[in-house]
């Protein structure tokens, strides 16, 4: 009940936040670096892997946040989740670039335009549900997981998936599809839909 | 293909990974308003978020946070350049009072002191310029990287930001020229620049830009400058 309180609290404050940030108030987006500036980093560090890029990339982010906050409406959306999705995205641009795979970047319009975050639960990304997510990554099996990861993390196809592990492309379909209904069941019972 | 058929993909499209024909279906469902897909999206994009939120934290460096504020011009009063060039004023004033009382000479060096802090002026002036091209909202960039590596900001209104590392020192006698060239056209000449000593570059075009297909290029040119590309390219850097 106190916790259920407190993330309400804090959704109200995301709201004001979004709403100075929107009118181009510049220490808004001090307090939403102070907010998700650590887990933006943990997250853009676990795709890069790499400590100085993975800085450079969260300032983009940031600054593409601090360019694009029109676009987000404060009463609706879920900021947190729309901030990770444009740093994750950011993080899977650059690997895809240094790989040599370079997608078209309008691809991206169509995953983390701040319209898509609407009506999404504010406090998704608090610790509690973290704690859910890990606890059932850790029930798949190693292969599930890894192409879990694989598609999250590397921005994988399910064809450069089957390439990059040996396997026939059957096979990964099956165990994206095993994984991912997995995870729905279990984050089903954590996470009303 | 049906929702029922599609449902599996919801979370591949999510993160971006979903391929054809199932990617191109959940669009077209969402194009065309498709309930069942939307909820479903919704869900897959809350599984993506959970997902991207469980990973091991890690700390940042304090300076991060620095860089990003000072980037929009946020705590002035601890790391703006207003500290700085109140320090070079009273620098100033603490030169003036000190080369007045020497002889002839020290008036070179207070000359100097003046001629570096209008130089400073200048550096202050331009990384504005750069910080106003980075975060403009329909600036586009693109990573360049094969020998000299960086970026390149590119916007409409504005002009081109050019940042690279890795590019020695040019002879002398020559200078580093940036071309932008159209679609399907022949390279312009968009200024000379210098590399540092450590290798770093920064240049910048003003002016307003044509983004599409446009292409950004360095060469190594005649310091006076050329009409036309006259030495193999050593940056080049689309923008998609």
């Amino acid at each position: 009940m106190l916790l259920s309180l407190l993330m309400a609290v804090l959704a109200e404050a995301d709201a004001g936040i979004v709403k100075r940030l929107k009118a181009r108030d510049p220490q808004a987006l001090a307090e939403i670096y102070d907010r998700y500036g650590r887990i933006v980093y943990s997250l853009i560090l676990r795709v890069v892997r790499d400590g100085g890029i993975a800085e450079d990339l969260v300032q983009e982010t940031f600054l593409r946040v601090w360019n694009r906050a029109q676009g987000f409406d404060a009463e609706r959306g879920a900021f947190g989740p729309w901030l990770l999705s444009v740093a994750r995205n950011r993080a899977i641009d650059y690997l895809r670039s240094a790989g040599g795979r370079e997608r078209n970047a309008v691809e991206w319009e169509e995953v983390d335009h701040p319209s898509l975050f609407i009506h999404m639960e504010r406090d998704i990304l608090a610790s509690d549900h973290a704690r859910v997510i890990r606890a059932a990554l850790l029930k798949l099996t190693p292969q599930q997981r890894e192409v879990i990861e694989l598609a999250y993390f590397e921005g994988l196809t399910q064809t450069e998936m089957a390439e990059r592990m040996g396997q026939p492309l059957g096979t990964v379909k099956t165990w994206v599809r095993t994984a991912l209904k997995n995870l729905r069941d279990e984050l089903g019972v954590a996470v009303p839909a | 293909m049906t929702c029922e058929e599609l449902q599996d993909q919801y979370e591949l499209y999510a993160m971006g990974v979903a391929e054809d024909p199932e990617g191109a279906e959940i669009r077209a469902h969402l194009d065309r308003g498709c309930e069942v897909c939307m909820k479903g999206m919704k869900r897959a994009r809350e599984v993506a978020s959970m997902i991207g939120a469980a990973v091991a934290p890690a700390e940042p460096s304090a300076k991060l946070r620095r860089r990003i504020l000072a980037s929009v011009g946020v705590e002035q009063r601890g790391f703006g350049w207003a500290p700085w060039l109140g320090l070079l004023a009273a620098l100033s004033l603490v030169g003036v009072f000190y080369f007045e009382a020497r002889e002839q000479s020290s008036l070179e060096e207070l000359a100097a002191v003046r001629n570096q802090m209008r130089q400073q002026a200048v550096d202050l002036t331009r990384l504005n310029e750069a910080f106003a091209i980075m975060t403009g909202p329909e600036t586009k960039q693109v990573n360049f990287g094969a020998g000299a590596k960086g970026k390149v900001f590119v916007n409409p209104g504005s002009g081109v930001l050019l940042m690279a590392t890795n590019l020695p020192p040019a002879p002398a006698g020559k200078a580093y020229e940036m071309w932008v060239i159209p679609k399907g056209a022949k390279p312009v000449p968009a200024g000379m620049f210098q590399s540092q000593a450590d290798g770093t570059a920064m240049h910048i075009q003003r002016g307003p830009v044509d983004v599409n297909g446009l292409t950004v290029a360095v060469t190594m040119e005649d310091q006076a400058g050329a009409a036309q590309p006259t030495s193999p390219i050593l940056i080049v850097a689309p923008l998609q």
